[in-house]
């Protein structure tokens, strides 16, 4: 009836990056990308209103608004929706009960997740730029959204693999971990995606060095070290996908 | 962890197990946390339908996705095809299930769910998402958003989605629920039909009717436990002499109960009030003689019903 197995290999690949842009953003989900990215902008107007110089005001605010809230909040709805979501929803077998490698699958989740998320930050953290009036930024701003997204869609998607309240782990980890623990200490802020994006940042466009903090890899080995995260993470995703209990939604 | 393996053929005289098993589960124990979800239960499925039955809660579920490597076993073992789906990735290409969640993923139609499945299936010849279906009769809704569907047109959609894998072992739960009776027909001819292609069917329902008419092998479960198993004729005679209470209120209690006692139908009465509590394993015998033994004594029946006739209570009785 059917010939299976005939399909170049990485068509089920090709498939479940097709399946997370199209199936895993419903649109409440949308809604939770779009109001931080609006939020990315009034921040860039805000960072204008300030008055001073344009460059220094827009890092600043980028520091502590873009690079601690918006980006991890952006990044948790996504994380959260590419698969941690999915396993509670009880929609995730079809994609699990298919004879795909996990790592294909936590990939492909993470490919998904990361596009939508990067091309909504990047677009955002961009305008932003461009309204607080320091257009020398926006490549460097945008390298940070990218590379911040990507390990923090992977950062969700492995607690999506291990817990079953991904969405409240996930918040535990950008409110407690990363701004309480990540602020105090060094060896936190290390593997944190905000700080290290915000070091990306600050390195790229070459704004004051009382910006960068101390301790912590700057602009290219900042970069190297949130992919580091991100591929350590997807690592240890398709190993934890493999034990998944998929007990369903009314569990 | 290792289980002991099934009585060998030859001597295999349970009706729990068959000759030539694709799915296997042996002593396979499931918890969470504190409750026991499946406890210790062995049996076999080989190819044609298997009905499986119980009340709800009663671990139908916890087995199908334990047989499908959806759940860890805590103790004991699943094999599907002599493999176990846990570990083996590769078994689910002969492996699909029907999930009784209704999620189905957002924003899809059941045309691009199919297609989805046929991809990560590595499916070449793409009229097959065609044919699945068209099986399911879903060809007029195929490119209708699925956020919309009814339960039932879920489920068949979910069941267009695990035909397209051509599986071998095919795991149904709970498929019917929400279908209209002409869909509930179609669909139990398809089972049928399946089964009668080779495939293994596990199809699970709490009503024993829908059962019989695709089943010819049934197991039944109960508190997670194995409670019967057998052809479904069997398993019916085993519930008929089921002992049951009937509740019977009517204008002179005492007096019918005195006209009872004795009969053959009749295993024992009590008398609360207005009440009379009449136990047998006989009901049809009994809806005979009741109306018979009023008549005779001038008595008018304001209220007969069964107490404990739910299959809920069936079962429990079966695992006495």
């Amino acid at each position: 009836m059917t010939a299976t197995g005939t399909l170049p290999a990485w068509r089920p690949f090709a498939a479940v990056v097709r399946y997370t842009l199209r199936a895993t953003m419903p649109g409440r989900r949308w809604i939770g990308v779009l109001v931080p990215c609006v939020a990315a902008v009034l921040f860039g107007l805000l960072a204008r209103s300030e008055g001073g110089v344009p460059d220094q005001a827009f890092a600043e605010m980028a520091g502590v608004a873009l690079f601690g809230l918006v980006m991890p909040v952006t990044c948790l709805v996504v994380g959260d929706a590419v698969l941690g979501a999915e396993v509670r929803a009880g929609t995730f077998s079809f994609t699990w009960l298919s004879p795909v490698p996990t790592w294909q699958i936590a990939l492909g989740r993470w490919v998904g997740g990361t596009t939508i998320a990067a091309g909504c930050l990047g677009v955002a953290f961009a305008a932003s730029a461009l309204v607080a009036g320091a257009a020398d930024q926006v490549p460097s701003v945008v390298v940070a959204a990218v590379t911040g997204a990507a390990a923090y869609v992977a950062v969700f998607i492995a607690i999506g693999c291990v817990a079953r309240r991904a969405a409240a782990w996930s918040l535990a980890f950008v409110f407690l971990v990363e701004r309480l623990l990540g602020a105090a200490l060094d060896g936190i802020a290390q593997l944190s995606p905000s700080w290290l994006a915000r070091q990306v940042h600050v390195d790229l466009a070459d704004v004051p060095v009382d910006l960068l903090r101390d301790g912590v890899p700057q602009g290219t080995g900042a970069v190297v070290r949130l992919a580091a995260i991100s591929a350590v993470l997807l690592v240890l995703a398709s190993r934890r996908l493999a034990h998944l209990r998929l007990s369903g939604s009314a569990d | 962890m290792s289980a002991p393996a099934p009585p060998s053929s030859g001597a295999r005289q349970d009706p729990a197990f068959v000759d030539e098993p694709t799915v296997e589960a042996r002593d396979v124990s499931v918890w969470f946390g504190q409750k026991v979800a499946l406890s210790e239960l062995s049996c076999s499925f080989g190819a044609g339908v298997t009905g499986l039955l119980g009340p709800n809660g009663a671990g139908k579920t916890t087995l199908m996705r334990a047989l499908c490597g959806m759940l860890p076993v805590n103790q004991g073992q699943v094999l599907v095809t002599g493999r176990d789906p846990r570990r083996d990735r590769s078994v689910h290409r002969h492996l699909a299930i029907v999930p009784e969640d209704e999620a189905v993923p957002r924003g899809l139609t059941p045309r691009q769910l199919c297609e989805y499945v046929a991809d990560l299936h590595r499916v070449d010849d793409r009229r097959v998402v065609d044919w699945a279906l068209d099986t399911v009769e879903m060809s007029p809704a195929a490119d209708r958003s699925m956020d919309g569907f009814s339960k039932g047109m879920r489920q068949r959609a979910k069941v267009a989605a695990a035909l397209v894998k051509n599986p071998l072992v095919l795991v149904l739960d709970e498929p019917l629920n929400g279908a209209d009776p002409v869909q509930r027909h179609h669909l139990i001819s398809l089972f049928t039909r399946l089964g009668a292609e080779g495939r293994t069917v596990i199809v699970s329902s709490h009503v024993l009717n829908e059962v019989e008419a695709m089943a010819e092998r049934v197991i039944v479960i109960v508190r997670g436990r194995l409670a019967a198993a057998g052809g479904h004729r069997a398993i019916r005679d085993a519930m008929d002499d089921v002992p049951r209470q009937v509740l019977v209120r009517s204008t002179g209690a005492r007096r019918l109960a005195a006209a009872l006692v004795g009969h053959e139908a009749v295993g024992g009465v009590r008398v609360d009030g207005d009440d009379l509590v009449v136990s047998t394993t006989r009901a049809i015998d009994l809806a005979v003689a009741l109306p018979r033994a009023a008549r005779d004594l001038g008595v008018r029946l304001t209220e007969v019903r069964p107490l404990d006739d739910s299959l809920e209570s069936l079962f429990r009785e079966l695992v006495r």
